[in-house]
């Protein structure tokens, strides 16, 4: 379980971390954006000495980053394999079928590859600096102009907080309860798939089991303590927009720009 | 089968900055046949020493040996089977485990999982449901429409029913009512005397470690503090305090009758009720006696 890295958050008191999570969550937004637009090796390249110098700033070692790869590198590596096979065009290197190498497909490969990392580190680095109730936060705060057009802003970003709250209790959850039926015998991972699909039963239900009850307790517990919906509730948490932020957003702009260049260049 | 830790290390989440260490060190014996008692404080580390005892985790550095098993940071998890029928864990807060849709099939998971045919795991379940004091009519109910006390006992017999040779049980009766407490230990008492099992078990409850058990080992912050008879243990009463450890309610009532009564002198720190009582009438009777 603590493999997973995308999603977790590391306390620091970095650059990054001290930024305001609304400038955070819209840059690394428009930052995803934009490695769309790269199109040659000079604005990957680009991009990835602006990735990189994001995570010396953040001050989190590299191998949490190179952890955040792991989980789906076989999904990059089929999309690359599609990409270096199905594509046409320059020179063909070999060619079997309807499956070619050529040299477009190598290239185009490799961008897919670069976009891929690329958008892995940055969504990475974001929640690596901002804890999730700070992004729950932002999200109703930039959220809020929806609700001119009725769109349930309150409620949404609530539970938007309660389930990123409850990641962390359900993983433990989860191993608990793997725990309590490895010492019964069961091999999780081990065996033919219906052998495997068989010992996640004894796992889902307690965990299902255990989910509802957790939400029921949680719902009685908030309207013992006079929830009613989120019009007009008092926020402990404010948000205040710095001048590192307005930094921030200038750099952003400027590397943009930069792109945009390189790009036609 | 006997139990010996050679300098145990445990870390949590190693290598990253949520790395913790939970376990330094630790060497220690569990003979074969003994009611040993792990306590220590919250956080201590007591959960994370049981896992060990049936691979669960397995130690950063040192190894452990179970019966003929050995355990080291290399061993497989395939290797470890054997171990686990061997070794029955009724962890923290054991109902979470339930999920089948009866009673009886939930109790004969184990026993199916372990090599039963379908028959065999249900006599068994049967069995160990009337263990556990069951009463007949939930056999077929599912374990989801049972009260709390109820469900803590399916789990239990569905721990038993591997018909283990060490008991690992981690605060069984945290919850329960007063005379649901006594039942659940005494069963395990009983086991323990009529299948020669091996117990090991943690708890907060001082009382439960006068009563049941041979041997203590009190963890602290993750290191061995002491490993050793439990009148041993009680008799320190300073070395208690300094480590923030409870005494028996029937110790402390013979503590503060011996500061109030400098004349009153007990033979042997009395650890139980029983042996409290005893000692009170051999007291009066000598008195008595004098008097004459
Ligand atoms: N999965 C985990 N990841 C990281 N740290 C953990 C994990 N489980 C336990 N710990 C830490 O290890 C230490 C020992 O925990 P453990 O569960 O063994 O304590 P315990 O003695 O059983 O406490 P209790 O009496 O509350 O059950 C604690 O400081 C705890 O925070
Ligand atoms: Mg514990």
């Amino acid at each position: 379980m603590n493999k997973i890295i995308l999603g977790r958050y590391i306390p620091g008191k970095s650059f990054l971390h001290r930024l305001d999570p609304r400038s955070k969550l819209v840059l690394s937004f428009l930052f995803i954006l934009i490695i769309f637009f790269a199109n040659n090796w000079r604005t990957y390249i680009l991009l990835g000495i602006f990735t990189f110098f994001c995570i010396l700033l953040s001050k989190i070692s590299l191998g949490f980053f190179l952890k955040g790869v792991r989980p789906l590198i076989w999904l990059i590596l089929f999309t690359v394999v599609l990409q270096i096979f199905f594509t046409r065009g320059g020179p063909t290197y070999w060619q079997f079928g309807p499956l070619s190498i050529t040299h477009f497909g190598l290239v185009n490969g490799g961008y897919v590859f670069c976009r891929f990392v690329l958008i892995i580190f940055m969504s990475t680095l974001l929640t690596l600096t901002t804890s999730p109730l700070e992004i729950a936060d932002a999200l109703e705060n930039l959220m809020l102009p929806l609700k001119k057009f009725k769109v349930p802003v309150y409620e949404i970003s609530l539970m938007i907080s309660i389930a990123l709250r409850f990641v962390p209790t359900l993983m433990d959850e989860t191993e608990k309860i793997m725990n309590a039926q490895r010492a019964r015998g069961v091999n999780f991972g081990e065996g033919g798939l219906i052998k495997q699909l068989k010992a996640i039963v004894p796992l889902l239900i307690p965990l299902f089991v255990g989910a509802f009850n957790r939400a029921e307790d949680l719902a009685t517990a908030m309207e013992a303590r006079g929830y009613r919906g989120g019009e007009g509730r008092t926020k402990y948490r404010f948000h205040a927009w710095h001048k590192n932020d307005t930094l921030s957003c200038i750099i952003f702009g400027l590397l943009a720009a930069i792109l945009l260049f390189l790009r036609s260049w | 089968m006997s139990i010996r830790f050679e300098k145990v290390n445990y870390i949590y989440q190693q290598a990253t900055p949520f790395e913790h260490q939970a376990l330094y060190d630790i060497t220690l014996t569990i003979p074969t046949g003994s009611y040993t008692a792990i306590v220590g404080h919250t956080g201590s580390g007591k959960s994370t020493l049981l896992q060990h005892l049936n691979g669960l985790l397995k130690p950063v550095s040192g190894r452990i040996i179970i019966g003929d098993q050995e355990i080291t940071s290399l061993t497989k998890n395939k290797e470890l089977g054997t171990l686990r029928k061997h070794v029955g864990v009724v962890f923290q807060f054991p109902e979470a485990q339930l999920f089948e849709e009866t009673v009886l099939k939930d109790i004969a998971f184990a026993p199916k999982n372990f090599g039963s045919s379908e028959q065999e795991a249900l006599e068994t379940a049967r069995q160990m449901a009337k263990l556990v004091d069951l009463p007949e009519y939930v056999f077929n109910k599912s374990p989801f429409e049972l009260s709390g006390g109820q469900m803590r006992r399916v789990a239990i017999a569905g721990v038993l029913a591997m018909k283990p040779e060490v008991l690992v049980l981690d605060e069984p009766t945290a919850g329960l009512d007063p005379k649901g407490r006594i039942e659940i230990m005494d069963m395990f008492q009983n086991l323990k005397i009529q299948q020669h099992l091996t117990i090991i078990l943690v708890t907060h409850q001082m009382d439960d470690v006068a009563r049941y058990a041979d041997n203590v080992i009190v963890l602290e912050k993750g290191h061995l503090l002491a490993n050793n008879f439990p009148e041993k243990i009680f008799s320190d009463s300073k070395w208690l305090q300094e480590h923030h450890l409870a005494l028996p309610q029937a110790t402390r009532f013979a503590k503060e009758l011996q500061k109030r009564a400098d004349s009153f002198n007990f033979s042997k720190v009395p650890l139980t009720e029983e042996e409290l009582a005893i000692q009170l009438i051999q007291r009066i009777n000598e008195v008595k006696q004098n008097d004459e």
